[in-house]
């Protein structure tokens, strides 16, 4: 438990870094406001409104984030196995790498069907 | 059975946990929603590793707060913040039944795992044997013994789910590309033989308050150039309109006087 | 107190002091083997094979894999056992992932070889190019003009096949996991390949999606029913296999009965949903009318078939000296299912709809076979899963048949005179639907007899369960008979409705399905007898 000290430390030290900063300029700026400053980008550009009608809005990010889950999930099995490789011998090495050969189809396809182009 | 130190962050952590599950249920915004079960799952990896699960407790924020949740925000974005479900009952007096329901359920539940006395040795045992792997051979060390020992079948097993998903994620979600790419090249070489355009579209317009790719430019004599926009915005209706640009401009050269005058 | 908690404490996950690798008799974990590699082969195909060639090559490799799967259950068959996994020395206890045995085995082959038939009804394409059950672009809007474009360029979704295959290798494994993690990963393997399937249907696509979406909102609902008994039931024993939970079961104490209780209720919860029992059979009329058509054929009979193998092996092998605790709410289930799923077919306008709820009113019929708890109860079981998942696949496929303008014509109306315009059809129906009857001659008189007298042979509930399913199936009979009665005696509706003529795997699945059907009905006594032999559970 005691290894998370530092962590929580970290933590309380990134907290009061960003309450200062922000309260910080809260009391010296200058304030001097316009329409244009208190829009939520202020350099001229609208937040996208929502197409007339709610329309569909293509979710190409979907895709590339499920591929992200799962390589991640499969790095996940992979840190155990790194830590421990020493102990667990020849028959779990063979059941990585079949494991990720495995995940590796999943990627083929996904790159040969153009799953990683954007457009 | 449990350390005052661990019954102290359970008994701060645990109502947050819960309140952060509510705001889930009862939050107007699906972003605010996603924050609360981004709460959730954090407050869930420091409970695990308040039980000796440091491995469980990293991975668990590493892959839902850390993936998960932000597919869910993303994806959210991208729809739309502003977009909620419509409350209106199909089925009528189903609220009230269903809430009945799970009053019922929850309240079974409760008092039947409630009711259950638990052996303290049992469970003293339990832990014990936790702390000691974690010393000896590690925590991750201990996990990778399951693993790849007597849950090897089911770890292999997962990597079946891994490839549906992706299967799942490619027919749902993308579009396979039909006909051959045009490329940049290719578009230049059609402009200059159908001697259209030959320098490029216009940029869009640049205003006072805004550049953005909807507001069109300005033509020598003052009309707005419908080749400065995009046609999926001229289709979606999302084109803003120059005149009241232009009086913005106005009105904001005089504020900036203003603000100067000060 | 303390001698009496001494099981559980010694379940509590052990590491032995050097690692231990899992013993693996691979001859008896052949057929899974070969159905996931099969599907990974599917995937390459997708993924390396250019369009024009990969529908056939992808029915091709999913035909024949499933068919070298089949025919390695013979040699897996003299591998009974317990494997994958580890003996614990020190406690003397097994740990293992998988139990090859009878009913096991037994449903891996059924599911296989139903699985074979709903694949050659999925690559149905009716001689074209185009109209096949599948949407050629499940990413486009319906109706847009991408989705006309994919149309004419003849996209197909072929990662159909592959689904369906990972989907089968899902269910082979669900009535075969020895623990409740592998069940549960079993679950999801099965569950994730059906959600898409369900929502790539060529025609009415909105249909299709709102169906996927229900289907995958209700079964991961159902799912973390499942998890969450599975962590109560794991508080309880300190394990996760079947067979520490059957004798903490004998040995803890009863103030601990407060998880046992409820994990057990949440564990069935998660099992019946994917069988369909009332009150969790919300799902079924709508996915069985919004899926494609082959897809909900595969789906019936299949997930069926699996999902009954779970539960099995959860009440006799895991659950089994509990069943005082919990068999009487699942009586409730069952006699809930049987008279839900009936009374309801007979309102029922839509063909599919109409299969659903009597798919629904099986369900119940085959959980009065499995409250008989003893091996007549488990044999007859299996037969009935066989017979029905038979019939029901060749059911869908003559559904998917009958057309008015290209689009499937469901509604009951639509099939009005059908018996005259195409007697052969109509008439294979007819005798489908006298098989869900359980009229005698057909399989489906003999599965019911053989459910009911195992349900009377084991007690009084039992004996009132087999009563309310012979009055429940009468009540069904009266539907059957009202669909023949249509389809022979009544005037075709004005716009012709026509029966398709189906290529020869169609055909295929549809003869195979019929003389099943009736094969079982005549000649039963073989197919008895080997679900009788393999009515045995390994512990």
């Amino acid at each position: 438990m005691n290894s998370y000290v530092p962590i929580l430390f970290m933590l309380g030290l990134g907290f009061a870094f960003a309450a200062l900063s922000v309260f910080t300029s809260l009391v010296v700026g200058p304030k001097r406001y316009n329409r244009a400053k208190l829009e939520a980008y202020e350099c001229g550009i609208q937040p996208t409104p929502q197409a007339a009608g709610g329309g569909r809005v293509p979710i190409k990010y979907y895709l590339t984030a499920m591929l992200f889950i799962i390589f991640d999930i499969e790095s996940v099995f992979l840190y155990p196995f790194a830590v421990a490789f020493n102990k667990l011998g020849l028959f779990a090495l063979v059941e990585m790498v079949l494991f990720i050969l495995t995940v590796f189809i999943a990627y083929a396809y996904v790159w040969r069907r153009g799953g990683l182009e954007w457009d | 059975m449990t350390s005052s130190a661990e019954a102290a962050g359970f008994w701060i952590l645990a109502p947050i946990a819960v309140i952060a599950a509510l705001g889930l249920l009862f939050a107007r915004k699906a972003v605010h929603a996603a924050l609360g079960v981004a709460l959730v799952m954090v407050i869930l990896g420091i409970f695990y590793i308040m039980q000796n699960a440091d491995f469980l407790g990293v991975v668990q924020v590493f892959v839902y707060t850390g993936a998960v949740m932000m597919l869910f925000l993303f994806v959210l974005m991208l729809v739309g913040v502003d977009s909620s479900d419509s409350v209106v009952e199909t089925i009528k007096g189903q609220r009230w039944a269903s809430l009945l329901l799970v009053v019922g359920l929850a309240g079974l539940l409760f008092f039947t795992i409630g009711a259950t006395v638990v052996d303290e040795k049992t469970v003293q045992a339990g832990i014990d044997k936790v702390v000691a792997t974690n010393a000896d051979p590690g925590n991750i060390t201990g996990v990778a013994e399951l693993i790849f020992g007597q849950y090897v079948w089911i770890f292999e097993v997962t990597s079946a789910l891994l490839i549906t998903a992706a299967l799942g994620a490619m027919v749902l979600a993308h579009r396979e590309r039909l006909t051959p790419r045009i490329t940049q090249a290719e578009w230049a070489a059609k402009r200059v033989r159908d001697n259209r355009d030959v320098a490029g579209l216009p940029a869009p317009g640049v205003y006072a308050r805004h550049n953005a790719v909807d507001t069109p430019a300005l033509l020598p004599d003052g009309t707005p150039s419908s080749k400065s926009v995009s046609r999926v915005l001229v289709a979606r209706d999302q084109v803003a309109t120059t005149d009241s640009l232009r009086d913005v401009e106005r009105h904001m050269e005089r504020e900036i006087e203003e603000g100067g005058a000060k | 107190m303390t001698a009496a908690v001494l099981p559980a404490l010694s379940n509590l996950s052990t590491l032995p002091a050097a690692f231990q690798a899992s013993e693996v008799n691979y001859v008896a974990v052949m057929p899974l083997f070969i159905v996931f590699v099969t599907a990974l082969i599917g995937v390459l195909v997708e993924a390396f094979m250019p369009r024009e060639r990969r529908h056939r090559v992808q029915v091709s490799v999913a035909v024949g894999g499933l068919l070298a799967a089949a025919v390695s259950i013979f040699w897996a068959s003299s591998n009974l056992g317990l494997t994958m996994g580890l003996s614990d020395g020190s406690t003397n206890r097994s740990l293992f992932a998988l139990a090859i045995d009878g009913p096991a085995l037994f449903l891996q082959g059924a599911i296989l070889l139903m699985g074979i038939l709903g694949v050659l009804t999925m690559a149905e394409r009716f001689g074209g190019v185009g109209p096949d059950a599948f949407t050629p672009s499940g990413a486009s809007t319906p109706g847009s003009p991408v989705e006309t474009a994919a149309t004419r360029a003849g996209a197909l979704t072929s990662e159909v096949f592959p689904l369906t295959v990972f989907a089968i290798f899902g269910m082979m494994l669900f009535p075969t996991t020895n623990d409740l993690i592998g069940m549960f990963v079993a679950l999801e393997v099965l569950s994730l390949p059906l959600y898409i399937l369900t929502g790539l249907a060529r025609r009415r696509r909105l249909l299709s999606q709102e169906a996927s979406l229900k289907y995958f909102l209700l079964g991961a609902f159902s799912s973390a029913f499942f998890l969450f008994g599975t962590a109560l039931l794991y508080g309880y024993a300190g394990s996760v296999y079947f067979g520490d939970l059957s004798s903490a079961i004998s040995t803890a104490p009863l103030a601990m009965n407060g998880l046992l209780l409820p994990g057990a209720f949440l564990v069935f919860v998660g099992l019946l949903f994917k069988v369909g029992a009332v009150p969790f059979h919300a799902w079924t009329p709508d996915v069985y009318q919004g899926a494609p058509t082959p897809v909900t054929g595969f789906m019936a009979a299949c997930t069926k078939a699996a999902a009954f193998g779970a539960i099995l092996r959860l009440a006799y092998v895991g659950l089994d000296t509990a069943r005082w605790e919990w068999s009487n709410a699942l009586v409730i289930v069952a006699l809930l299912t049987m008279v839900v799923g009936s009374v309801l077919s007979v309102t029922q306008t839509d063909m599919k709809r109409l299969l659903a709820y009597s798919s629904i009113a099986h369900a119940g019929f085959i959980l009065v076979g499995v409250l008989a708890f003893d091996r007549t109860g488990v044999g007859a079981v299996l037969f009935y899963i066989v017979a029905y998942g038979f019939s029901t696949i060749a059911a869908f496929a003559i559904v998917s048949l009958v057309r008015q303008n290209g689009a499937e014509a469901t509604h009951l109306s639509q099939w009005a005179g059908l018996g005259k315009a195409h007697p052969v059809a109509a008439s294979a129906f007819a005798f489908l639907m006298l098989a869900f009857a359980g009229i005698p001659l057909t399989s489906g008189f003999v599965s019911k007899f053989a459910v009911f007298s195992a349900a009377v042979g084991s007690g009084a509930t039992g004996t009132v369960l087999a009563v309310v399913g012979v009055l429940c199936s009468a009540i069904t009979v009266f539907v059957y008979a009202r669909v023949i009665v249509l389809m022979f005696f009544s005037e075709a509706p004005a716009e012709k409705v026509e029966v398709v003529t189906p290529s020869a795997m169609t055909t295929f699945s549809i003869a195979i399905g019929t003389l099943t059907t009736l094969a079982l009905g005549v000649v039963p006594a073989s197919l008895l007898d080997l679900a009788d032999r393999a009515s045995q559970f390994v512990r």
